[in-house]
């Protein structure tokens, strides 16, 4: 399998502090953790239907993370494209309590908010890692 | 109740374009007035949002030039009020954004921009020097189910089917019957800014539906002196008087003596709408 073949996508993250760390847990993967192996997929995108976003999630493994449990991106891969590969639920790894508070712009984000950060993205990888050993 | 301005960014996080229409978004919710609204959430439970949408006017972040937040507004047949393209703001002020996401001087100047234009309002214009005519007559023509009208005089047209009418050195711009019937429901109508000066043939904003976005070429030279403010909150003004109520522009003209060698007069472009029509197969 061509490394770069396997598609992230993450909640848009405008409801929910949950969206916030889904997006930068899907940053820190792609530029820090798993840099040029991971393709991000734009859910905006992948809904309105244009750019291969939809047509790369049918034909390769893609997992969502989704900032609160009611899990926009999984359901919007299934609705488009295919089953998830795997997906990450925001709130069950910071609670759903904290999931739920107000988005923030990352100047605002202090180092607890960027230890969730860390804990999404590295049960991202442990996704991925997982995908990964599946297809050798 | 007083009204929230609804604010509908496209969220993208494949371009740093993306992520500015996100920043400038959640600089704005800051304010009380102001109500964030997430597209994908949107998409998947549009009545979530309906009561905001409701009280308030929507203004939409697009990122790039797939627009997918205008899309979505157009999808669900929302009325958008305001709308700014981030990549555009940034090629005006010659920054390229590129894809990698960075909070550097140059993407915050682009959220600097961007938020100064939501912000300041429609500039303030001058009250219309156009003198309207007490009644416009017309001619119309079929073709399958649609019949188009055309003024029986007083109009000019280029061949990107935009009109100008003149009262002295004053002149309105607009769209002919056939454009607004093509586009079918105009959601939203971007106008050039006051003041702006122009050549003829040149681009002067644009119209928009849920099927495409028609840009608005100008008949004539001029300057911009006025928009049509109704249309902001009443776009559909152009489907239903496009020749009337529905004009787009009102301009100071620079040489209409010259502009009008390129123009047809309502009897050429009678003419030359019926051979369009039987050639695109309307």
């Amino acid at each position: 399998m061509i490394l770069d073949k396997i598609g992230i996508i993450s909640c848009s993250g405008e409801e929910c502090l949950g969206g916030t760390i889904s997006r930068l847990a899907v940053r820190k993967m792609m530029e820090e953790l798993k840099p040029g192996m991971v393709s991000t997929l734009c859910l905006p995108l992948f809904i309105a239907g244009d750019g291969g976003e939809r047509e790369f999630a049918e034909k390769y493994p893609t997992i969502a993370v989704d900032g609160c449990s009611k899990c926009c991106a999984k359901r919007a891969i299934e609705k488009y494209s295919n089953k998830v590969a795997g997906s990450v639920d925001v709130a069950e790894i910071i609670g759903a309590e904290i999931a739920l508070e107000k988005p923030l712009s990352t100047r605002n984000l202090t180092t607890e908010h960027m230890e969730y950060v860390k804990k999404t993205a590295d049960k991202t990888c442990e996704i991925f890692d997982e995908i990964l050993a599946k297809s050798v | 109740m007083s009204k929230t301005i609804c604010v509908l960014p496209c969220n993208g996080l494949d371009k740093c374009a993306g992520d500015v229409s996100r920043r400038v978004a959640l600089q704005l919710a800051q304010s009380d007035a102001v109500e964030l609204i997430c597209p994908v959430l949107l998409n998947q439970n549009k009545s979530r949002y309906e009561k905001v949408l409701e009280s308030g006017e929507l203004t939409v972040i697009d990122g790039c030039n797939t627009r997918c937040a205008s899309k979505l507004a157009g999808d669900l047949e929302l009325f958008i009020k305001e709308k700014v393209n981030v990549s555009e703001v940034a090629k005006a002020l010659n920054i390229k954004l590129g894809v990698e996401i960075r909070e550097d001087e140059d993407s915050k100047a682009v959220v600097q921009e961007v938020l100064e234009k939501i912000s300041s309002s429609v500039a303030v214009q001058a009250e219309s020097e156009f003198i309207e005519p007490e009644s416009v007559a017309y001619d119309s023509f079929s073709h399958g189910k649609f019949i188009f009208k055309i003024p029986k005089s007083n109009y000019f047209f280029n061949e990107n089917d935009c009109w100008v009418t003149v009262s002295g050195n004053m002149a309105r711009i607009g769209v002919s019957d056939y454009v607004q019937q093509n586009l079918s429901d105009i959601l939203y109508v971007d106008p050039p800014e006051i003041g702006d000066e122009f050549e003829q043939f040149d681009d002067l904003g644009s119209i928009e539906s849920g099927k495409a976005v028609f840009e608005i070429i100008s008949p004539v030279s001029g300057t911009v002196v006025a928009v049509n403010t109704a249309l902001s909150d009443a776009p559909e003004l152009v489907n239903e008087s496009p020749y009337e109520k529905g004009w787009l522009v009102e301009v100071r003209l620079s040489d209409f003596e010259e502009d009008q060698d390129l123009l047809h007069d309502c009897p050429t472009y009678f003419k030359f709408l019926q051979r369009k029509v039987e050639e695109v197969d309307v």
